[in-house]
């Protein structure tokens, strides 16, 4: 995916990322995006190499008493595209409020 | 509205059904992925019920995360597969056939031109076409004609391979002279008759150049399941091939076999050698 062809969902969903929302519901929450947009969209960006995910680590869940997360992660070309959007799309920056506490 | 507690709402009852549509290598990761997100939802900010709308969201959100990976497991998995391959063919065919179909103006007329074209003329290039592509290309000799007994196919390797060049051979003239009927069509109206010596023209050209294409594509693929060999490797000195082997050697992505295209051939390499590995090799090709 080119940064040029980067549509405002995407555009909003890869600065989530780099304030450091990691999971789905967590991006949903704070872009407002429905999941029908959210995760075919995390897949397509994880596919294209702009995203890459991890499971947490059991412990970590355990310790917390949840299941783990699967979390996503901005790639150098994620970080590149996202910074291209956020130039292309200003707006973005005061859209979304930097992550100050751990989802728990 | 909000949903009633005690019963599981609407999209917890459809992740089994969503999860029928996500290709089975991915089933669990997915699943664990939802149920973790499920979590998350009956846990936020010390409520528990989700609205009506809010798990309708999410049912849609499930299904279009599922269709998702199945397309895109669909559209990898067609990549380079005969299957893809004589899709594509059968696509072009049928659109070259709709635009004849419409500029004929009725079925009947479009039967009528099919039928003339094709045996007033395309036959007699056709025919000839074919003997001198098979007798100046010949294919390298299979090496995989028995049927695998842990393989789960009605057909042989070797009788999967005929059909699937017997079928490739014929969709390609099928394209060609379908294709050269629709580029015909204006010319006839504006020149007449003439127009045949250039539609015979078309015909050669079609005909020889598809041929040579699907023979091409037919060295390409893996004896085994038919799908384009892959990661092309250059491998020995290049122009040094006494007591040496120089060449490209390309690979079946599912870790059927090898096929050793030698740099210069000579009488002891007259065709490219195919190298099948034996399954033990799969586990280095396959994730």
């Amino acid at each position: 995916m080119s940064p040029g062809r980067l549509s405002h969902s995407v555009a909003m969903l890869l600065k989530a990322l780099s304030l450091g929302y990691q999971f789905g519901f967590e991006i949903m929450e704070v872009t407002g995006l429905p999941s029908g947009t959210v995760y075919p969209a995390l897949r397509r960006l994880e596919r294209d190499g702009l995203v890459t995910s991890h499971w947490e680590a059991e412990e970590e869940a355990f310790e917390e008493q949840r299941p783990a997360r699967r979390y996503y992660v901005l790639t150098r070309t994620g970080k590149e595209a996202e910074s291209t959007a956020t130039k292309r799309y200003p707006l973005l920056s005061r859209l979304l409020p930097e992550k100050l506490v751990k989802t728990l | 509205m909000r949903l009633r507690a005690g019963r599981p709402p609407i999209h917890e009852r459809m992740l089994p059904v969503a999860c029928r549509l996500v290709p089975a290598a991915k089933r669990l990761d997915w699943t664990r992925e939802w149920q973790a997100e499920f979590w998350q939802l009956r846990h936020r900010d010390g409520r528990s019920s989700v609205s009506l709308r809010e798990a309708l969201s999410l049912s849609y959100g499930l299904m279009a995360d599922a269709a998702w990976l199945r397309l895109d497991w669909t559209r990898i998995s067609a990549q380079g597969s005969a299957a893809g391959c004589l899709t594509v063919l059968s696509a072009y065919c049928l659109l070259c056939a709709g635009v004849e179909l419409v500029l004929a103006g009725s079925l009947h007329s479009f039967a009528r031109t099919v039928a003339s074209h094709f045996t007033g003329g395309f036959v007699f290039v056709a025919i000839p076409g074919i003997f001198a592509a098979i007798a100046t290309y010949p294919l390298r000799p299979l090496k995989c004609g028995d049927k695998d007994p842990r393989s789960a196919r009605i057909l042989s390797d070797r009788t999967r391979w005929s059909l699937f060049l017997s079928a490739k051979i014929g969709l390609t003239l099928a394209l060609g002279f379908l294709f050269s009927l629709v580029a015909s069509g204006p010319l006839r109206m504006a020149i007449g008759g003439k127009a045949d010596w250039l539609e015979l023209l078309m015909w050669a050209v079609f005909v020889t150049a598809g041929l040579r294409w699907a023979l091409l594509n037919q060295e390409q693929r893996c004896q085994k399941c038919l799908r384009m060999l892959s990661q092309p490797t250059r491998l020995g000195p290049p122009s040094r091939n006494f007591l040496d082997w120089s060449g490209t050697e390309l690979a079946c992505a599912e870790g059927h076999g090898l096929l050793h295209v030698a740099e210069m051939q000579g009488s002891w390499c007259w065709y490219d050698k195919w190298v099948e590995l034996d399954p033990t090799f799969q586990g280095l090709f396959t994730a």
